[in-house]
């Protein structure tokens, strides 16, 4: 092959820029600006996580000086408390029921807000008012009203026959109270699911119904690949949220978790061997206890995402 | 904000960190001298509104002490209360019950009024058994806000209608059994049931306990009782409960202790055992046909016993003691104090304004002064105060309790549990 004619154009370097005064000066501002979140950050947040993890070795009753004990907490929480089991296991059941349903529900109604009708714009609103009033306690006292015994709910169910009675007084159901509570809340992953369904291209949807795609298939073969980021997203920050959910558990049971430990969110126990029991120490090697599941967990999402989970311009 | 040193973001910085740190030691003294208290404790709004008249009247003559008040339930005042103490923001006077000094005195919360008594602090009018319930380690940390005992409330109605009697005249008693076929009577007649299933608190077990010339914890802080009785005692219950003489699972399992989610001011149930210091509650929420009766014993000795309901306490870190004893002082001995309080926190502490205020006394004050008297024989000295853990002890039990009425286990096992449970709780 002989030369080209075509000459290169030479690459012209830009000139390295000199380290000026005015960039450090610059530096020095932007921590200036900075300073109020690294100060909040470090005495608000990193500066009490170390303690708890400092506490966490101690037996520390919240008046007295912590003494240190090792890692006798960590053992007695593993060996011999049956209720730390059991709050485990009931906030076991809470996530893998309420997280499901809540995204579930969030995408079914974002799929329904994504069509082009007028007024969308007050559904939206309106599907998405609950989530605004989050983890408030009226909202909270609200549902226990609603669900205690011979409340709305129970005479609604009464009326077509299903006479199960209030579900927040009776074991078997009280757990559900709260799962319902946190399907009710929706709306933040709705109105993120609702973003990604505006991102899915028109034409992949055209094509599809060409080849015969009916609505089911297109829904699984268009919708669902195209969200999977999305999904994956949404998945992580319910689950990490749904294993720190306490004030629902906290007011409908009236602090206690009752009735028979039936609501006892590992994030109540742990308050109550805090607050109520005098063993902060305790309290704080459950807190990292948790950290370290839901990370493991989190971890563990990502991981299986390399399966699942399809962003646009990859080959499958 | 044009040129900015180095050096000047770092002073920029350690100024923001001391306004912070300025604001966070907050004094409460202003520069007139006069003091600011926080005065705490838990009750209904019947009490929250005498204790802010004697409160008013405290200030009226003490110009240069201001009181800021707060109540709230018995369990968010508790919730609240370790929180604030805990981080050093505590209340100057703070109203506890048995279960609590214990747990306070024992991590060294409350200020040992020991060089009060006798000077600012008198309680040579308040009996020695009511202050007993106030020391810990022989020290007194807090004192009797008032004197109550147990009692069953009930209205009348719903037992008249059946044909079932109340013993309520002084000296009538009434046996175990006897109770529970006035109760079976009224939960047969389907209205509401007969009482509120009172398996679920520990200090009715307690009354039982002392029945039997046992008690709850030995005078060391060691349990006082074995799974058997516990066992007897939640079997007795439980034969009450397929007849409706106690109310079922679904209400009890909602029963804290306070008057608003009471079984009988729910109109669930007919009648409540209770401390006779929240009769005036249940006048104020329930209705003023409401009769007082002594516990049931099947033994001579009738269980009940002179109790402080509450106590006050001050403050172990309070920077303003000498005021908060001079208004501790003014509650419990005051004449004034005592007729605005009336039966609020049972009858007055003090004998000498407790004759003042029974005498003058109406309505639901009225009818705990006339069950004092009436059982006036019945009633033995103070038990001694719960020790350090008890608190736990008390939430294990009712949380077993639960399991019990959802039969979610049998009596004969949670009866063990409890044992089990309390120990730990002492242990620790």
């Amino acid at each position: 092959m002989t030369q080209s004619l075509v000459k290169r154009p030479e690459v012209v370097e830009p000139p390295p820029a000199p380290a000026t005064r005015g960039r450090r000066r610059g530096q020095g501002v932007a921590y200036l600006f900075l300073s109020p979140w690294i100060i909040g950050a470090t005495l608000l947040t990193i500066g009490p996580m170390v303690a708890s993890l400092y506490l966490s070795f101690t037996d520390y009753d919240l008046f007295e000086a912590p003494s240190w004990i090792g890692v006798e907490n960590y053992v007695t929480m593993f060996t011999a408390d049956e209720r730390f089991w059991h709050a485990t296991w009931t906030t076991t059941k809470y996530v893998l029921i309420s997280v499901p349903l809540k995204l579930g529900l969030a995408l079914a109604v974002a799929m329904l807000l994504n069509r082009q009708r007028s007024g969308v714009g007050l559904y939206r609103s309106a599907f998405y008012a609950p989530s605004l009033l989050g983890a408030s306690v009226s909202v909270a006292l609200a549902w226990r009203a609603m669900f205690s015994t011979d409340g709305t709910v129970d005479r609604l169910l009464s009326s077509v026959g299903l006479d199960l009675g209030g579900w927040v007084d009776q074991p078997q159901y009280a757990l559900y109270t709260l799962v319902a509570l946190a399907a009710w809340q929706f709306g933040a992953p709705m109105v993120i699911f609702l973003a990604g369904l505006k991102q899915v291209p028109r034409e992949l949807y055209e094509a599809a119904a060409i080849d015969g795609a009916g609505p089911a298939r297109r829904f699984l073969s268009v919708t669902l690949p195209m969200l999977s980021p999305v999904i994956l997203f949404n998945l992580v920050l319910e689950t990490i949220h749904a294993f720190q959910a306490f004030t629902g558990a906290f007011v409908v049971s009236s602090g206690r978790g009752g009735p028979s430990d039936a609501t006892l969110l590992y994030p109540l126990y742990l308050y109550q061997r805090g607050f109520t029991d005098f063993r902060m120490g305790y309290a704080s090697a459950m807190a990292w206890v948790l950290l370290v599941v839901v990370a493991v967990l989190t971890a563990l999402v990502f991981r299986s995402a390399r399966r699942w989970v399809f962003y646009a311009g990859e080959d499958r | 904000m044009g040129r900015m040193s180095r050096r000047g973001a770092a002073g920029l910085l350690v100024g923001l960190l001391a306004s912070t740190a300025a604001l966070s030691g907050c004094g409460s003294e202003s520069a007139d001298g006069s003091v600011t208290l926080r005065f705490v404790w838990w009750g209904n709004e019947d009490r929250a509104k005498v204790t802010r008249a004697a409160v008013e009247e405290f200030q009226k003559r003490n110009p240069d002490i201001k009181v800021e008040t707060e109540y709230s339930g018995y369990d968010a005042y508790f919730q609240k209360l370790s929180t604030q103490v805990a981080g050093g923001a505590g209340p100057d006077l703070l109203q506890l019950d048995r279960g609590t000094i214990g747990e306070y005195a024992g991590r060294n919360v409350l200020a040992d009024l020991g060089e009060y008594v006798g000077k600012t602090l008198k309680v040579d009018k308040i009996p020695a058994n009511l202050l007993e319930g106030g020391k810990v380690d022989g020290k007194q940390h807090a004192v009797a806000a008032g004197a109550t005992t147990q009692m069953l409330i009930f209205d009348p109605t719903h037992f008249e209608a059946v044909g079932a009697k109340v013993p309520t005249a002084p000296g009538e008693k009434w046996t175990w059994t006897e109770f529970a076929d006035a109760m079976t009577k009224v939960g047969a007649a389907g209205q509401v049931s007969g009482t509120t299933d009172f398996g679920w608190a520990i200090d009715w077990f307690e009354v039982w306990l002392h029945q039997r010339d046992k008690s709850l914890y030995t005078p060391d802080g060691k349990l006082g009782f074995s799974a058997e009785e516990l066992t007897e005692y939640w079997e007795m219950i439980g034969k009450m409960r397929p007849g409706k003489g106690v109310s079922p699972a679904e209400v009890t399992t909602k029963m804290d202790g306070s008057v608003q989610n009471s079984g009988m001011v729910t109109k669930q149930a007919a009648s409540e055992i209770g401390y006779d210091s929240g009769v005036t509650g249940y006048f104020s929420a329930y209705g003023p046909s409401l009769k007082v009766a002594p516990l049931p014993s099947d033994a001579a000795e009738s269980g009940m016993a002179a109790m402080p309901p509450v106590s006050f306490a001050v403050g172990q870190r309070s920077k303003h003691k000498d005021a908060a004893v001079k208004l501790l002082d003014f509650l419990v001995n005051d004449p004034e104090a005592g007729k605005l309080l009336g039966a609020s926190r049972g009858v007055p502490p003090n004998e000498e304004v407790r004759a003042q205020v029974c005498s003058s006394a109406e309505g639901g004050s009225k009818a705990v002064c006339d069950y004092e008297v009436a059982q006036k024989d019945k009633i033995g000295p103070a038990f001694g105060a719960w020790p350090t853990g008890s608190s736990a002890i008390k939430r294990d039990f009712q949380r077993t309790y639960d399991d019990v009425i959802f039969n979610r286990v049998s009596v004969a096992d949670a009866a063990k549990r409890v044992i089990q449970d309390a120990e730990k709780s002492l242990g620790s």
